[in-house]
């Protein structure tokens, strides 16, 4: 194909990216550096770094930060363990089986998160299924708090997450050759030592891609966060995202909101360009 | 692996897997029965598993009042769905052109749609309803019509400006939406479009772009390009060759993609609540009933919840492999 015709049939595309994604991203750096609130929404006030200084000076974006690290480390191992241990287990029943399995499994990963969230809550309710429970087993109250809260997201995170990593796992065990797994038996591998010297290397590319991901929507969520903080805002319970977009919408400081934005993306940036540079790498050597 | 065959292992293997679907399926069906309970059986401190089903939640949810033939209408409703879809299903076994039959049942589906609120008083969640129809049924078409073009190009132009081009996606991809949302506020109120399906539509395709071209440039890969340049040599030119040749054996690709950018417009919150004011889709609707300033919100909320998830999970009955086939073609290749 040549250049020109790619750009014909790619412009539509580029297009629209540049006008809704690039130039966006310019003019959040640029509302990131000025007084903006709703009065003034016409008429921007440049005031340099100050909307950034007053981000770092402000304790509660450092506890969104905190918490946004503690979802991060709960949610991205649990889903990959979970994900690998249930696509193990899968992998050993017949193939009818395995389809309805895989149905009931994928619902989580279907249903609207916001929805998601409020059936995790009607679980939690005073007279959800779940309080009934806790209040049989352990003979004390479940009572709504900030660990509460936190945990619930934490919990609905993994539920959400986890279908991804399954499948993933699961379509890579069936790449593995059979080959390879009989040679070890014959020669008397026991099934741990398969698991740890056949199946973990061969899934070591597919391990990364699922972190990868993992990490980014783990570190962006914002739905089931806003929707529970929202509901009890005196818990506390913001991640950076839902703490920006309060900043933006409800406080009304669209220009440090856009600050707090580009802070984030500076964040994300440790995972990501070593990742793209890698796919940059890959992609030149393959064409 | 080998399956293992020591009856005891596979007793615990079934277990574990079914425990693990008890704990996907749970707050689904928890919330199913709480939305068919009346609010003195919701409200129950000792959840209740017998009781008298009732479908008040969803006719005050749906419903401005209850029309006085109700039954009949429903009926007749349920009856015209279950003739429509059967249409889809026959489709390709009737000797009739299948985009005709495809066509007839859009039109079908949209007349029915348009047709309800003549007939019955419904309540504001109709609207939502409609509302999010139609934000994912244009988010799906034009995100799928610009980046089928740009997967083929991207997938069959090997110079730098393709690797540019994906790596600067594949970025975008990953970055928090946040960054580049909050502007689209700005621009929103400066070009006087807030509360606007276009302008949603028209974010929602630009954010959804990056994921859609790397999945479309995956499957076009997988068809061989010897196929359109036998089809050039037989006189096509590039765009006849990927119309006529190409795009009819890229449906399971097309469906696959579709069917993300579905999830995902449909799905979407944050862009909804922060670009709307009255045209709410679904998801920003029902987060307003965890409000709870009504009594009812809790069988209310649980009326909407289902009702939001059935449609989706009617979709994805159909189309389930390409569900499968779409989480995994990225991954395989790795």
């Amino acid at each position: 194909m040549k250049r020109n015709t790619f750009f014909r049939f790619a412009s539509p595309s580029i297009i629209i990216m540049t006008l809704l994604m690039v130039i966006p991203l310019f003019m959040a750096i640029w509302l990131g550096m000025n007084y903006v609130t709703y009065n003034n929404i016409t008429s921007p006030q440049f005031i340099g770094l100050e909307n950034y200084k007053d981000v770092l000076d402000d304790p509660r974006f450092w506890q969104s930060f905190q918490f946004t690290g503690q979802y991060l480390l709960f949610v991205v191992p649990t889903t990959m363990l979970v994900g690998f241990t249930v696509a193990m287990l899968l992998d050993q029943v017949s193939k009818f089986t395995r389809g309805i399995y895989l149905s009931i499994f994928l619902l989580p990963f279907i249903i609207v998160p916001v929805v998601g969230t409020l059936m995790f809550k009607q679980l939690f309710e005073p007279s959800g299924l779940f309080t009934w429970l806790y209040q049989t087993i352990l003979d004390t109250k479940f009572r709504y708090n900030e660990n509460s809260v936190k945990t619930l997201i934490m919990l609905y995170g993994l539920w959400y997450i986890a279908p991804f990593a399954l499948v993933t796992y699961f379509a890579g065990l069936q790449t593995l050759s059979k080959d390879q797994i009989e040679a070890a038996s014959i020669d008397g591998a026991t099934t741990w030592q398969k698991i740890r010297y056949i199946i973990i290397p061969h899934l070591r590319s597919l391990t990364i891609l699922i972190m990868l991901m993992s990490i980014m929507d783990a570190y962006r969520v914002f739905d089931s966060v806003f929707v529970l903080s929202e509901m009890n805002p005196i818990y506390k319970a913001d991640t950076m995202m839902t703490y920006t977009f309060q900043t933006a919408v409800t406080v009304q400081r669209l220009g440090k909101a856009n600050a707090m934005a580009i802070l984030t993306i500076v964040g994300i940036m440790i995972v990501l360009i070593p990742n793209l540079i890698q796919s940059y790498k890959q992609q030149v050597e393959e064409r | 692996m080998e399956k293992i065959k020591n009856p005891i292992g596979r007793f615990f293997i079934h277990l574990s897997l079914i425990l693990f679907a008890i704990y996907s399926i749970v707050p689904f069906m928890w919330t199913l029965l709480q939305s068919f309970k009346n609010l003195k059986d919701a409200n129950s401190r000792t959840p209740k598993f017998i009781f008298t089903p009732t479908w008040d939640n969803y006719t005050d949810l749906w419903l401005r009042e209850i029309p006085e033939n109700g039954a009949t209408i429903a009926y007749f409703l349920l009856l015209t769905v279950v003739l429509l879809i059967s249409l889809l299903l026959v489709a390709k076994h009737l000797p009739i052109r299948d985009g005709y039959i495809y066509s007839f049942v859009f039109v079908g589906f949209v007349t029915l749609l348009w047709g309800i609120p003549q007939f019955i008083e419904v309540a504001k969640f109709y609207d939502y309803f409609i509302n999010t129809l139609i934000i994912t049924v244009g988010t799906v078409t034009v995100s799928l019509s610009i980046g089928a073009l740009a997967g083929y190009g991207l997938a069959r132009y090997a110079g730098m400006a393709s690797v540019i081009v994906l790596i600067a996606a594949l970025g975008f991809r990953a970055l928090p939406r946040l960054a580049f949302v909050l502007p689209y506020y700005w621009i929103g109120s400066a070009l006087n479009l807030l509360d606007t399906h276009l302008l949603v539509i028209l974010t929602l395709v630009a954010v959804n772009q990056p994921f859609t071209i790397w999945m479309l440039r995956s499957f076009f890969m997988e068809i061989p390009g010897e196929l359109e340049e036998a089809a050039m040599v037989d006189g096509c030119n590039r765009l006849t060759a990927f119309t006529k040749v190409i795009m009819p054996i890229m449906w399971p690709g097309i469906i696959s993609t579709g069917l993300f950018s579905l999830l995902l417009a449909y799905n979407e919150f944050l862009l909804v609540r922060l670009l709307t004011q009255t045209n709410w889709t679904l998801p920003v609707a029902i987060s307003r009933f965890t409000g709870g300033e009504d009594p009812r919100h809790l069988t209310l909320a649980a009326a909407s919840a289902i009702s939001a998830t059935i449609p989706i999970m009617l979709v994805i009955l159909f189309f389930q492999k390409n569900l499968v086939k779409g989480l995994t073609a990225g991954a395989v290749k790795g």
